[in-house]
Parts: structure tokens; sequence; C-alpha cells
């Protein structure tokens, strides 16, 4: 797992997909084997490091809403410092999203974060056992 | 009239200081960017902005008078900038001005600018449906720290809507119809669960110091403004027996740190229900 303090873009490489084309579950798997990210990634997939710690990470559990495909790896330990745009940016990658495709983030199932809200706040004030609940959709969910 | 009622510590009516808050204004003075192709001269504009609205709900007036001197291809996006600082829209007015603007002389000098948006710094401002969104999430994560959002989800949609026109309006009575509610705490208690504050210096990388933080303490006293800062934002605050080196700001005055924070929560938080405090460095 990374403990690497270096800042990049989301850098996970995605493997050659292996889900249907349009048919079939919209489940999308990062694969059969998990990779691992590359050691400076900004989110990397579960965690076990401790909270705490400010330059630490701190786990993310995404929760798809209504017919917005799931992901399979919902835990990550994301950077504090990063913002929920980054998150977003993330999700459409890891989802095969267009670019022109909108997604919306929840906290509590009841707020949309601005964009450059840093999810390291978010967790101080919204986490729960250790982790931070976001929801995300691709039409506006709770307004 | 905050001013004397909370730097001396009389009591005035708390109405009034809703009121103060809510009617506040800077002047100031937009100018076109000078590398802005225009057909002809743009003369300066001068509005009086409200400090607890955003700017890009209150400016029509100064795109079209900009607009009327440019050719329509060269006309982007608009934007605002004070010193080579872009200006965030989704920041309340009074907060960048407290932030960025207060220890200069009036009015405010902004420079509108038509190219170039700066992508890095600032949030795209598509419609004024951005804005109401913003706003209303606002409202909502403040209501989610203040009662669980409780509050404003027992709320109609017309309640919500109620609230964004009151401000998009000007309309005090019309927004604090609804407001209140959001002002109210259970009987049992003695505040809101947690107080929704954000501290903003311009001295640090973070955009802003925002935390769990509650009214009451555990013995029943009320939490002020000092007690706040002392545990969140020490830094801003002069040592024991040494010089005074920041100004703690909201709405342009510097309340007493022995403020109630539950008191400065209820009357001097911006319309999205957030009390917005800058922390600037003491003028010489």
């Amino acid at each position: 797992l990374s403990k690497m303090a270096e800042e990049s873009e989301s850098a996970l490489q995605l493997p050659p997909s292996t889900a249907a084309e349009g048919e079939g579950p919209t489940e999308v798997s990062p694969e059969t084997a998990t990779p691992d990210p590359p050691s400076s990634a900004a989110v990397s997939p579960g965690t076990e490091e401790p909270a705490g710690d400010t330059k630490k990470k701190i786990d993310v559990l995404l929760k798809a809403v209504g017919d917005t495909p799931i992901m399979k790896t919902k835990k990550w330990a994301v950077e504090r410092t990063r913002t929920i745009q980054g998150l977003i940016d993330f999700i459409k990658k890891f989802l095969k999203l267009v670019a022109s495709e909108q997604l919306f983030i929840y906290v509590n199932q009841s707020f949309a974060p601005s964009p450059d809200q840093e999810v390291g706040t978010l967790y101080e004030c919204f986490g729960s056992d250790g982790k931070l609940v976001l929801h995300y959709c691709k039409s506006q969910a709770w307004g | 009239p905050i001013c004397t009622a909370l730097t001396t510590g009389r009591m005035t009516d708390d109405k009034d200081v809703l009121r103060d808050v809510w009617f506040g204004r800077i002047p100031t003075c937009f100018t076109l960017y000078q590398d802005e192709i225009t057909e002809r001269e743009a003369e300066p504009y001068y509005l009086l902005l409200p400090r607890v609205s955003y700017l890009t709900l209150v400016t029509d007036k100064v795109k079209k008078h900009f607009q009327k001197v440019m050719r329509q291809e060269d006309i982007s996006e608009i934007w605002f900038e004070y010193e080579g600082t872009p200006l965030k829209w989704h920041y309340p007015i009074g907060l960048l001005f407290d932030l960025l603007a207060s220890s200069s002389a009036l009015p405010w000098n902004i420079i509108v600018h038509f190219k170039s948006f700066p992508e890095k710094d600032l949030l795209h401002c598509p419609s004024k449906d951005a804005i109401e969104a913003h706003f209303m999430s606002c409202v909502k994560e403040a209501d989610a720290l203040k009662h669980k959002s409780q509050v404003i989800n027992e709320m109609q949609k017309k309640d919500h809507k109620q609230l964004w026109m009151g401000l998009q309006n000007d309309r005090f009575d019309q927004f604090w119809a609804i407001n209140r509610k959001l002002m109210e705490y259970p009987a049992e208690e003695n505040g809101f669960r947690y107080i929704p504050f954000r501290i903003y210096q311009t001295t640090t990388e973070r955009p802003f110091i925002q935390k769990l933080f509650r009214p009451v303490a555990a013995d029943g006293q009320l939490h002020t403004l000092g007690d706040l800062l002392k545990e969140v934002c020490p830094s801003a605050l002069a040592p024991e027996d040494g010089e005074k080196k920041n100004q703690v700001m909201i709405h342009g005055i510097e309340p007493m740190l022995e403020t109630p924070l539950q008191w400065l929560s209820e009357h001097l938080s911006y319309p999205d229900n957030f009390l917005h405090i800058s922390i600037i460095p003491q003028p010489t």
C-alpha cells in the first residue's frame, strides 16, 4: 500500500476491461487481480492506515446511487488534500464514463460538496467509524 | 452599529444585528482588464456589492456595461480579480473583501476579465442555477452540523426555494421567515450540535479550517470565539503577553473574543448559515 507522501494525478492504470460491452451487469471490476497502484497514487485501494496524522490518507467508501455503475472496489485510501473534483475525475475514469457525463457526489446523502472541497475536511466533519461514506450518482439525487 | 455593540460589549437588539449584516455593502469599482479588446474606451463601473451575496449573482450590470464596448467574439466567461488574485465567485463577497482588501482604501478595485479563465483557481459559473445549487448545498451542510439535517429535511421544497429567492432578490423578511427555523435548537439543549464555521487565512496553503466544534462545553458553559480559535487555529491569537499580530474578522468587524460562539452562529452567519471568519495581519 502506498505510504509515499508524494502527490500525483490519480494515476491508477486501468486494465483492459473484461466487462460486457453494454449488456450484462453494470458492475465494473478493477480486473481479476487488483493491480497495485503506482506507489505515488493519491488514491489507492483498501487500507489499513491509522487515521490521525494529517499527512496520512483517509478511508473513503464509495456507494453508487440508482442505476449508476457500481465500483467493484468500494473502499479507497485517499490523501486528505484530494479534492472532490479529483475524486469525481477518478471515479469517472474508473467507471469509464465519458468526460461530458456528469457525476455528483453526496455526503450524508444530503449535500453535494463544492468541487474544490478537500476530502480530509469532509472526513473530519462527516466521517464515522474511521471512514467517509460518499454516494455518487450520474444524476442529481438529493438536489 | 454592529461595531459598537460587539466591540464594547453593549447589547443591541439582536434583530438589528441581523439586518445590519444582511444590508452590509462594499463600494466597488470595476475596471476592465487592460488587455481586453474593446471597440472604444471602457469606463469603470461603480456598484455597491452586498456582503452576503456572491459575485456572479450581483454583477449582471457590470457584465452588460463592459460587453457594450466589446465584440461578441472577444467575450467568454466573465471572471474577477483583485491585485492578481482571481476571486472565487462561490465565496461570499464580504469574505473575499475582508480577507483580501479590508486594509486597503475604498472603493474596492476589482478587475474584470473576459478571457483566459484561470481553470486552476476558479470554478466555472455556467448559470444562476449553479449559484443556487452551491448555496443550497452549503445551507444543507450547515444544517447537517447544527441539526443532523433534521430541520432542513423537514422543510418543503418551496421553503428551500424561498431561502434562495430571498437571497437573490435581497428580501430580508422573505429569507428570515424560513432561516429562523434553521437557527432554532431543542429546548433541552443550549445550542446547536456543532457550529458551522470556516476560518480563512491568506498565509497558509489550505483553503480553510473547518472542524467539529460544539457551542457548549461539557459543564454547560458556552464556548466563545476565543475558545474556538484556541482549539482550531491557535496561531491566530496573540501570545499571552505578546503583541496582537492578527485581526479576527467577520463581516468587516472584530467581535470580542469573549463573544459566545452560539450567539455568533445565530447572528453573524452568512445566509449559507456558515460563520466565515478571516484571519488577517493587523494593519500597521
